[in-house]
This record gives C-alpha cells, structure tokens and sequence, in this order.
C-alpha cells in the first residue's frame, strides 16, 4: 500500500472529528465551562501596571493588582465616583491636603503573603522612580515635597500595615485619581534593581490580589485569566475563565463573534454595529458617548517657530494664522453630513473640546458654526482671499491657498472623511491634497508639528486635564499640536487645578469651550461612541466610558450565552 | 563523498557569513532612517515627556549609531540577538517560542507546493497540447502573478466568512489544549489550512510551469524515446527515466522559491493571526523594535541560506553528474 493512500485519509478523518466543528459539538470529552472569550487586536505590552501602556493591558493589570480605590462614571452628572477598593475607607486631612486609607486586612497575594500599606508605599516609590521610567511617573507629580525634593517615603507615610497617608502638596480635584493607581507587590518587586525591574521575567508571571489571576499567557494567542479563589479586593470573578483572543484583523473578530467563536469584540465600526444588530440576534450592540474625537488638525503658527527661540518671534501660519480663516474652513465642511454618511447614531458633530460625557462641564448653549460656504467664502474674501490666479484657486500676496493635508495610513473612517472634506473645500476653492502616512510616521511627525494640516483623533482624559492639549507653552506641552496660545485659556487651567472638587469649575470650563468656539484653533468633526458588540449570554458587563473589563469579576454567564469554551475556534 | 560535503558545508557557510552580516548591518542603519524609535511611542497626552528621554536611556538609543551597532553585533555574537523593546525580553528567546510555528506553516506550505506541483505538471504534461494543458498554463500564470495579500483575503472571504469551513486566524481553537490527539491534530490541521495555501499558491504556479518545461524536454530526449521503443510500461518510463531526470532543475528552483515563501509567510501570519516570525517582524517594524527587525532579519537570511544549501545538496544526491563545489 502506497504511504499516502493512508496519510490522506487520516487528514481527512482528523479534520472532520468531533471537537474541532462548531462549537455546539462537545464530542472530545472536555467539561462545559461558563468562560467568556474577548477578541482583542493585539497583544499586552506588560503585566506590570509601571510599564502597561496599552489600554487592554491596563484593563487586565487592573483585575489583577486593584487599587486603593475603585472609580464608576456617573452617566448623569458626567462625574467620577470613587468607591473603596483595597482600602475600606478614607478621609481627609490636614486642609484636605492629605488623605488617610485604611486597607482591608485580609487582603493577600497570590502567594500568600498580606498587602500591607508598605505595598502601597513602594508602589508609588517605582511609579516616580526615573530608573523604573514607569509610563505612570505623573502620578506622584502632586505629591508633597520635603526641601524641594520628592520623598515618597515621607509623601506616603506607612501609619501601620493597614493605614497609609497620602500628603499631597495641596488640595485638587484629582487627588482619588492619582491615589487610584494599581498597587504591587513591595516583597517582590521592593528586591530588584530598579533599572532591571522592566525587563524583568516577574512582569510574566505577575503575582496580584485581584479578582483574577493571569493562568497563562502564549505570546501572540492567548491570554487567560481564572478567579483568584483567595481575593477579598472585591472578591473571587464570578467566571470560571475570561479568554482573551488576539486576533489583529477586525473582520475575523466579527467573524467569529458571529459565529459564537468569541463573545465580546470592542471597536466595532457603525457600519457594522448596524448589521450585526440586525443579523445577529444573540449579540447586542452597546453604544456608548466616548471621550474620542477626530478633528482637522491646522497649524495656526509657522512649522519652524514651533521651536523658536522666544514666543515674541513667532508668526501666524501664511494659511491658517487667522482664526477668520480657521472659522471659514469650519463653515466650509458639512460635518453634519460627515456624520450621518459615516457615523450614523454612533456620533455627534464637535465644536468644543470637551466631550458631551461630562455633563457638568460640557456647554450645550454653545452651537457648532454652521455648514455655510457662502459665509465661508465671504470671511475669506474679507481676509484678503480672492481668486485672482484664474485657476479657481484663492491667492493672497502671492500665495495660493493649497496645501497637503497628512492622514494616518490603514485608518479607513478618516480616509474617506479626508475625501469628503477635500470635495467641500473645492468649493471654496481651496486646494487641498491628501497624503496617507504610515501610521507611527504620522504620529512622530505630527507630534514635532511637522505637517501644516492634518487629520488625526485625540481621547480627552477622565480627568479635566486639558494643559497637555491646549497649553500655550509650546515646549512643555508638545500635544498642543496646532500651536494654539491664549493667554486666558492658561489661566483658566491654573485656577482649574486648584479648586477641590473638579464640578467648582463648570463655568471655568464654559468659558474654555466659548474661547475654542471663537477661535477655532481646529476643526473638531466629530465624536466617536465606542461600539461593543457583545453576547447576550454574557450578563453583568457594564460597558462604559471606564472600559469594557472593568467589572469583569460581577460578569457571568447566562443560558444563552457560552456554554462550552473549549470547542471553538 | 563525506569529505567533499564537509567541504562544501564549510565553504558555503564561510561565503554565507559575510553575505547575512552586510544585509543585517544594512537593515541596521536603514531601519533608523525611519521617523520615530521605541520610546517615541511613549510620546501621548498623559504621560510626562521625561518617560521618553529616560526609556531612550534605558534602551541605548541615545548612544551614538556606531556604538549601537558594536553592542548589538555583540549581542549577536552572544546568542542573544539584541534585547526587544515590545515584548521585554532577549530577541532570541521570543524567536525560540515562535519559530516552530512559522516552520510549521512554512514547511506544510512547502509540501503542498510539491505535491499539487507535482500533480499539476503531470496532468498537463499528460495532456499536453489540449485544451486543459493551455488553460492550465494560463491559471498557474494568473496564481502565480497574484499577490499574497490578495489570494489570503479571497480564502479568508470565502472559506471563514462565507462558508465557515476554516477558522480565520490563529492556530488553536479556544480550549485545544484540552483536546487530545487526533482532535487536537485535527484543530491544528484545520487553522493551518488557508495561511499555508496563501503561501504555497505562488510556488505551486511557479514550480508547476518549471516541472511541466522540464519534464517535457525530458521526454524529448533519446534515452527515454529508446525506454518507450524498448515497450517499457508509461508508469516506469515516467518513474525511472523522466522524473529523476526532471526534478534536477526543480529543486534549485525551489531553494530560490524559499525566499518567496517566506514573504508570503510574512503576509500570511498577519492575516491569519498565525503567531509567527512574519506577524512578529511587522509587528517590528511599526513599533520600531531594532534589536527585532535585526532578528528576523537575521533569521529569515539564514533560512534562505541553508534551504539553498540543502537544495544544491538534493540535487547533487538526486543527480550524481552534478558535483558539490
């Protein structure tokens, strides 16, 4: 008998054997386990909160160190709320300027050993550390200093093994937030060179308190986590297993979260988010008000002053130095139209800089500058812009009104915006080209203000910290990326920081939209929702503006969700 | 004979050598000219600017070039390839873990351009001149003048997303390490599929249209006419005359198709989410893992390397005319 006259019938066989079909088949003898399985596009940078990066990888470090604190959004009042975590109560001191956290007793790593408020010292020792070069270094920025220095020793003060003291330099609205960071192992990490601790093989196998722990992780497959049976901080997952599947390409993920492969996939498109919620009714669509918008980047100063030697020396952009001009551009795009075309439910047109999320702080008196190109070619006119060249392009002194517009390559939603804005323009004769940049190109040189305009997306941050964005000081804030300055805009931000409680400064806040009105340093387009598609069997979540894991030890399965982990693909 | 392979072996590596180090040392300095390095993705709002400066510390990449180099080639040396910023751990030791799944996909895609090759050339030859020879002249062009991408997103279309016989990524279905032997090969078999047919459907175009050639100016030649006059069965005139004396230039092709395989490997394992030294080197170059573009660099020359090596070995053992030089 030939060889293969036996190879290929047990190829064949092999394939077709119970246990690799559909996921309904549990033929290879493997018990059923309630286990959710999420798709996520790539795989964690670390399981060590000091260097995690990734937004997953924070979702999953946070299952598994918790922090003094856990926080919800409040959909309502579009505010922060902290409730205990590791710590079972707090309160303040000294002028409010410190506050006390009593840590629950009982909590211990996975190895069995107390967490202790040494832990929690040692922790914000490594994260300002300069030899760790931990990603989270800002947060001990407001800690109190002795004789000008930073002495976490003395900043967090051990009182006993459940009793730790934050002094803060002085009393701010995101004092919870900065206490609020993952806490770590003192008897593990406390032993290792500073400088070796990023490299090393602890942050793959990490040892936590949490509601999970990490089972196993194969690079570039897999990651799973199962209870930690021990964890008080909150208490065991309800799951027997929480899969994480990394899958880079986005239509496979759909793919197999409508073949019941998988069960949660984040970042769905709105053109999808539609069809899967009419084609798949065992998925439900959770759409939420995100903290992303995309805008038209355009440089209100020219390239090279970015870097000059003093503010005086700079100059306005030769195109988009005025804000009549900017103001003109806004007029000129149908963002409206942008949203319906490619946004659908899934967004709303922004003007402010400021997400409508945060109810409190957000100005809904202020209107977005309507689609108008007639008033857009009449600001221009009157800013000199005329089409004198006779090729239907505006000049002024000499200089046409052209320019190339920088896209981040791959990225289809602002592909096909950049298309559309470029046909709106034309009609106010403006030459605008587009050129897609390979994407960490894009960001490094958007980053440097190399490009005159652009088009790119920003997240604003849970906490209404905006100096880093709008900060006239352009060398210390190098995300101000259009080089916007305003001398008001600054001192607002300075009085910001400095009230208690964040919602003090709603008419601050207001006042920061009405300036970005006026002034239009970009075009905002518009706001993203983040879309989750997720099994109706998988009960529990509460997918928000926190995350889509960070509940995930109240998750659990129902009847029509997984019932079998282990016959998948 | 174990002498003039001993001596073969060693002047093919020794000529090997400076050839892989003046391709890595080129991709070092090329990869460089690229905006942007590891710790400039540390760059975002939220992150004080200081984390860049002191990564690019920690990294070595405020060194000079040069220096970067020297410490890198002795890296090398070591064994240990440099040490990647992505995945925080020595380049050689993430290559370890995902190199047996490339060679993996890229040997089951070398069987499968051999044997459809095979069956491909031997049909056409069989019916050459018909109208299935032309047609299937013109396909094997058409397969072989597609790009991988393109022949991936087609499978993937119609066989994940339309019909949903093969899984679309990964080389485990969730759970299989619980499955046990043949239903474990099986899932294996079945994520296997369409990466590997994305790679092999070039080499199976380019290696049929040579076997076919070959084989034909085969049968042409004296030798073989005398065997069919002499009333030799067709089975042992094919088996004993023409395809020994066919496979000879085949396999020299094949060393070369190496090469190709492997940027189909590269392309295949993004697609398919095959956790392999492909997926990891683009991985590489965008978030601009040096010390990781170097490894696989290092490693994909190497490969080619000896596969040509092992090609020209075949070939002489297949052919005794041919001697190893």
């Amino acid at each position: 008998m030939r060889p293969w006259a036996c190879v290929i019938p047990a190829l064949v066989l092999s394939l077709a054997v119970p246990g690799c079909g559909t996921k309904k088949e549990n033929g290879s003898g493997v018990p059923h386990r309630p286990a959710v399985v999420i798709a996520i596009a790539g795989d964690v940078d670390s399981f060590n909160p000091l260097f995690a990066e990734d937004i997953t990888a924070g979702e999953i470090n946070d299952l598994l160190f918790p922090a003094l604190v856990s926080s919800a959004f409040d959909r309502n009042s579009g505010e922060l709320r902290y409730a205990p975590l590791l710590a079972r109560s707090w309160e303040y001191a000294g002028q409010d300027r410190d506050i006390v956290f009593h840590l629950i007793p009982s909590a211990r790593w996975t190895d069995g050993t107390p967490v202790t408020a040494r832990d929690v010292q040692l922790t914000y020792e490594l994260y300002g550390d300069p030899d760790v070069a931990s990603v989270r270094q800002g947060a001990v920025d407001n800690l109190r200093r002795t004789g000008g220095k930073l002495d976490i020793r003395k900043s967090v003060e051990v009182r006993d093994d459940s009793t730790v003291c934050f002094h803060f330099a002085r009393a701010y609205p995101g004092q919870l937030f900065d206490a609020g960071l993952p806490i770590l192992p003192a008897h593990i990490l406390g032993n290792l060179p500073r400088k070796a601790i990023r490299t090393d093989p602890v942050n793959k196998s990490p040892v936590g308190f949490g509601p999970f722990s990490l089972t196993r992780w194969t690079p570039l497959q897999e990651i799973v986590l199962q209870p930690n049976p021990e964890s008080v901080v909150p208490y065991p997952a309800k799951l027997s297993q929480l899969i994480l599947r990394i899958i880079p390409d986005y239509r496979s993920r759909l793919s197999q979260l409508q073949s019941g492969d998988v069960d949660l996939v984040s970042g769905v498109r709105p053109e999808d988010a539609d069809k899967l919620a009419g084609d798949a009714h065992d998925v439900e669509i959770i759409s939420t008000p995100g903290r992303d918008y995309d805008f038209l980047g355009w440089n209100n100063i020219e390239i090279e002053d970015h870097a000059g030697p003093s503010p005086a020396t700079i100059r306005p952009h030769r195109l988009f130095g005025s804000k009549n001009v900017r103001r003109a551009l806004t007029m000129a795009i149908n963002r409206d139209e942008l949203v319906h075309a490619y946004l659908g439910k899934h967004g709303q047109v922004a003007f402010g800089g400021i997400s409508p999320l945060f109810k409190w702080a957000y100005d809904d008196s202020l209107k977005p500058l309507p689609f108008d190109p007639q008033g857009s070619r009449e600001l221009l006119r009157r800013e000199g812009w005329k089409d004198t060249g006779g090729d239907g392009i505006l000049v002024r002194n000499n200089v046409r009104f052209s320019f190339v517009l920088k896209v981040p390559a791959g990225d289809q939603l602002r592909t096909v915006v950049a298309a559309a804005v470029q046909q709106q323009l034309k009609q106010v004769k403006i030459d605008m080209k587009i050129e897609q940049v390979e994407r960490a190109t894009f960001w490094q040189e958007v980053t440097t203000r190399k490009y005159d305009a652009w088009l790119a997306g920003f997240s604003v941050p849970l906490q209404m910290q905006l100096d880093d964005l709008w900060g006239s000081d352009l060398a210390k804030y190098p995300f101000n990326l259009t080089g916007f300055r305003n001398a008001r805009v600054d001192s607002i931000f300075a009085a910001a920081r400095n009230l208690k409680s964040e919602t003090d400064g709603a008419a601050l806040w207001k006042e920061f939209q009405r300036i970005v009105h006026e002034e239009q340093p970009c075009t905002f387009l518009y706001w993203i929702n983040n879309i989750v598609a997720v099994n109706r069997g998988v009960l529990g979540t509460r997918i928000g503006v926190l995350g889509t894991m960070h509940n995930a030890w109240e998750w659990h399965v129902g009847d029509a969700g997984r019932a079998d982990a282990s016959t998948s693909h | 004979m174990a002498l003039s392979l001993l001596k073969f072996l060693t002047r093919r590596v020794l000529h090997a050598i400076p050839m892989i180090l003046g391709l890595v040392t080129l991709v070092f300095f090329v990869s460089r000219l690229l905006p942007g390095d590891p710790a400039s993705l540390y760059v975002s709002p939220g992150i004080p600017l200081r984390v860049a400066e002191q990564l690019r510390a920690q990294f070595g990449l405020d060194r000079s070039l040069w220096i970067q180099y020297l410490s890198w080639l002795s890296s090398t040396l070591r064994g240990e390839l440099g040490y990647s910023f992505a995945h925080n751990a020595p380049v050689r030791d993430v290559l370890l873990r995902v190199f047996p799944n490339t060679l993996l996909l890229g040997a089951t895609a070398l069987v499968l351009e051999c044997i459809l090759a095979f069956v491909l050339a031997a049909l056409a030859v069989r019916t050459a001149g018909s109208r299935f020879d032309r047609s299937l002249s013109k396909l094997t062009l058409v397969a072989y003048s597609l790009p991988s991408f393109w022949v991936g997103i087609l499978l993937l279309s119609l066989f994940s997303f339309s019909l949903r016989i093969f899984p679309p990524s990964q080389m485990h279905s969730v759970g299989a390490e619980q499955l046990g032997g043949l239903a474990a090969f099986g899932d294996l078999l079945k994520h296997l599929a369409l990466p590997a047919l994305t790679v092999a459907t070039p080499g199976i175009a380019a290696i049929a249209r040579y076997l076919r050639t070959s084989m034909t100016e085969t049968m042409r030649q004296d030798h073989v006419v005398a065997a069919i006059g002499m009333g030799l069965s067709g089975g042992r005139v094919f088996r004993s005359y023409i395809l020994p004396n066919s496979v000879g230039p085949v396999i020299s092709v094949i060393g070369v198709e190496i090469g190709v395989l492997l940027t189909g490997v590269l392309v295949s394992e993004t697609l398919f989410a095959w956790p392999g030294m492909g997926r990891l080197a683009v991985m590489a170059i965008f978030s601009r893992d040096y010390p990781m573009i170097l490894g696989c660099t290092l490693s994909g020359g190497a490969l080619v390397v000896a596969a040509n090596i092992v090609a020209d070995f075949v070939r002489a053992w297949i052919d005794p005319r041919i001697r190893l030089t």
